[in-house]
């Protein structure tokens, strides 16, 4: 497979991925804050600005927006052109990338991806706003989900299909640990780890899965090491280093390059290390480093299958 | 007066023309292929029609099926604008452009052959050699290499026109890269889901075995000793217009499409670049333009090419399809040449008519052609796309001196041609059917011989009166079928 293709495969997913995160943290807060409206405490803000850490900024606090107020912080996330996280940018980006792939893509593949980004691309915030959010969040789920269904059930599940996989799963690893990085566990423990869930869509799966009444803890470990959950970072990890596997054929427990060594690391700590020794700086401190693993895995997968090339000049 | 009738479809019944009607004859009736057709369409609701157009619109939107429109805003997408009303010809009138078409292709073929070798041609003095030497497309670095199977022009698109006595002639030849398969294919798919009632009582011959066609033609003049070849569609990239029918085309062979940068050249011959390192490429199906190809050879400052392609090209380490050079065939001034080679490497009398041409670096021609200006047609030769053309009936004195001025200058540069009414065909136009002006462009591949697959575009002029059906100026397309015999 071409390398410049491989890399279309991996920014399309990460990118669908990512705005079908956002759409879900955007959801989440967008209800709660509703509980918060005529409070004048501070609440409100606060919790706005853990949904800006999360899915607004990503990389630079200093570039931090002064939006606190629901329908900004909306907008800023949903739609800014100038925020590269954004639901907006995230589907231009993966849109652009499918293009780039277009003679790849199976056409149900694509026609998902073009559909969603129409959609998108008809939309804009003062009127999501005004029907209430929920609809147009749910649609952006809904596109994102059925496009992971659909490139399962008519891509053949070769070297492109492993890209999809590997940029999916990084992606939701990452975005996992940032909403983790982002709750104040500590501060309001009940509500925050409740947040917490349903930001990860575990509410139900976790709900099944505890038969005494949940602690916050319970929550944390839940969405950091649960075998079996898809959104925890324990599973995304391994179903990263499989992918990884698929495409270089090397054995498992063994690597080929930089990146299936740091996969390798990664996937034993999830595996074997207890929660109290992860949390041992505390969950904030943990996620931060986490999502710092993961932002340098996918710098050492960039580097060794995407070697930077020339970029095309259009004309 | 039947209240239902104002829902009905056909008032087509149109007033009669000057030009050539396509369904109808001159008493107004259907002409046979069409009874059929005219039948279906008088039947239909306003609304059912109104939105089944709807519906395609979305899904050729949702496909992708755009176009990029430049000068707007940078890079804007459309959708071709389909119209479902499908243009007919019958077994017999597709065999007479089949055979003409045909013949074209192989005299173009043998002409690039000879002026890049032995020079027959010009020996002879029937083509002036000045005239060649001084197309632009001309590639002096081409004299003297052997392509596969003296292939040059693998793909072409022949653009008819019909004049007001329904007269056929080559309107122009498109032998470097030419485009629109893409919609020949959608269209026809998009028109069967879309409005399958009108296919009742007609049998159309399929169009969706060209991409395997082509693939066949493709192989077929790869370097020599490479029995599996591995051919890939080289495109400028997703900015491209015609990028669309790149990724479709590359998609449905089933090969791979590329960008000058996925490829690089050791030792004369031509690697993709890979996640598993570098792989042979043995056919390249180029989609950019031959200035482009290689920085080397070509436009130092592009980036579309592949620095060390023309080496490798001219080692016969790969194949460029079409060929480099191709241009001096389909070059303007090169066209009223065209029955001339019929007649001098086949021995054959033209099967499809040319257009009157004059040469305006004759300066007797050129001394009638200025003096005719309002009658006549000046063309750029260098310009595509229906830009640069002086219409001379619809033109004002002042378009006519500033030509008149240009053509004096640089009267290489120009051709002129009397008007030709293009062909009208009844066309859906805001909720009713209305005359708009189409031409055809069938297409050949050249292989082991020259085929022309049941697959040709038909394009209209939406724009009332207007006889330009080119994308960018405001032109559709129609959904065209070749009977079955």
């Amino acid at each position: 497979m071409l390398s410049r293709v491989a890399e279309s495969f991996y920014w399309l997913a990460r990118n669908v991925e990512r705005a079908e995160s956002v759409a879900r943290i955007l959801d989440v807060n967008y209800v709660r804050a509703m509980d918060l409206y005529a409070t004048h405490d501070g609440r409100s803000e606060r919790l706005w600005r853990s949904v800006l850490r999360c899915a607004g900024f990503m990389n630079d606090p200093a570039s931090e927006p002064n939006l606190h107020a629901a329908a900004e912080a909306l907008t800023y996330c949903a739609f800014a052109a100038d925020n590269a996280s954004s639901i907006r940018s995230c589907v231009r980006i993966a849109r652009s990338n499918a293009l780039a792939i277009r003679a790849e893509l199976a056409t149900e593949v694509w026609e998902t991806v073009n559909v969603l980004y129409l959609f998108v691309e008809s939309s804009n915030a003062s009127s999501v706003l005004r029907a209430g959010p929920s609809r147009f969040l749910r649609r952006i789920r809904d596109a994102t989900q059925a496009l992971a269904g659909v490139a399962d059930a008519v891509l053949s599940h070769g070297e492109g299909w492993n890209f999809l996989q590997v940029g999916r799963f990084l992606e939701r690893a990452y975005m996992t640990a940032r909403v983790l990085a982002a709750i104040e566990v500590d501060d309001e423990p009940w509500a925050e780890s409740q947040r917490l869930l349903e930001m990860c869509c575990a509410s139900e799966p976790f709900a099944k899965g505890s038969s005494r009444s949940p602690e916050a803890r319970d929550a944390v470990d839940f969405v950091v090491l649960a075998a079996d959950f898809p959104r925890s970072l324990r599973f995304c990890t391994r179903e990263v280093d499989r992918a990884m596997h698929r495409i270089t054929f090397a054995p498992h427990g063994t690597f080929a390059n930089d990146a299936e060594r740091r996969l390798g690391r990664l996937r034993a700590r999830f595996d074997f290390t207890p929660l109290e020794e992860l949390l041992v700086l505390g969950p904030h401190a943990f996620a931060t480093e986490a999502t710092i693993e993961f932002e340098e895995l996918g710098a050492a997968i960039e580097t060794t299958y995407f070697p930077r090339l020339p970029r095309a000049v259009a004309g | 007066m039947d209240g239902r009738s104002a829902d009905r479809m056909l008032d087509v019944r149109l007033a009669s023309t000057a030009e050539f009607d396509e369904m109808y004859d001159a008493r107004g009736e259907p002409r046979p292929p069409y009874v059929s057709l005219a039948a279906t369409l008088t039947h239909l609701e306003r609304g059912e029609v109104q939105s089944r157009v709807q519906s395609i619109n979305t899904t050729l939107l949702q496909r992708g099926v755009t176009f990029t429109v430049y000068k707007e805003e940078l890079g804007t997408e459309r959708v071709l604008p389909f119209d479902v009303v499908p243009r007919i010809l019958t077994a017999d009138e597709w065999a007479h452009i089949e055979r003409g078409i045909a013949q074209r292709v192989r005299a173009l073929n043998a002409f690039l052959r000879d002026i890049y070798h032995e020079e027959r041609i010009l020996r002879e003095q029937r083509i002036p050699r000045e005239l060649v030497y001084s197309c632009p497309h001309f590639a002096r670095e081409m004299i003297g290499v052997d392509v596969p199977r003296d292939v040059y022009v693998h793909i072409a698109g022949v653009d008819l026109i019909r004049d007001e006595r329904g007269e056929l002639f080559v309107l122009e030849d498109n032998v470097r890269t030419p485009s629109g398969i893409s919609y020949v294919l959608e269209n026809r798919d998009v028109l069967k889901r879309g409005f399958p009632i009108l296919f009742a009582g007609y049998a159309v011959r399929p169009v969706d075995d060209y991409p395997a066609r082509l693939l066949q033609i493709l192989r077929h003049v790869a370097p020599p000793r490479r029995p599996e070849p591995n051919v890939v569609v080289l495109t400028p990239g997703i900015y491209n217009s015609a990028y669309f029918e790149h990724a479709m085309l590359a998609r449905e062979m089933g090969i791979e499409l590329v960008e000058g940068r996925d490829l690089i050249v050791a030792d004369n011959t031509v690697y993709l670049k890979t996640t598993r390192g570098l792989s042979r490429v043995d056919v390249i199906y180029r989609r950019v333009d031959d200035d482009f190809l290689d920085p080397l050879y070509f436009r130092a400052d592009s980036t579309l090419g592949v620095t060390g392609l023309m080496n490798a090209y001219r080692s016969g380490n790969v194949t460029v399809a079409n060929a480099i050079g191709t241009g001096a065939a389909d070059d303007k001034a090169i066209y009223r040449y065209v029955p001339e080679m019929i007649r001098f490497y086949l021995d054959e009398e033209p099967v499809l008519q040319s257009v009157p041409t004059y040469d305006c670096t004759d300066p007797k021609q050129l001394r009638h052609v200025l003096a005719n200006l309002e009658s006549l047609v000046v063309k750029n030769a260098y310009s595509s796309g229906g830009y640069g053309m002086l219409m001379g009936p619809s033109s004002t004195a002042a378009e006519r001196a500033e030509f008149a001025r240009v053509l004096a200058e640089r009267p290489r540069n120009f051709i002129a041609q009397p008007v030709i009414e293009l062909s009208s065909h009844p066309t859906l136009i805001d909720g009713s059917l209305a005359s708009r002006r189409v031409d055809l462009r069938p297409f050949a591949l050249c292989g082991a011989d020259v085929e022309v697959p049941p697959a040709a575009l038909t394009r209209v002029a939406l724009r009332e009166g207007s006889l330009v059906v080119n994308s960018s100026q405001g032109g559709g397309s129609k959904d065209t079928w070749v009977l079955q015999g």
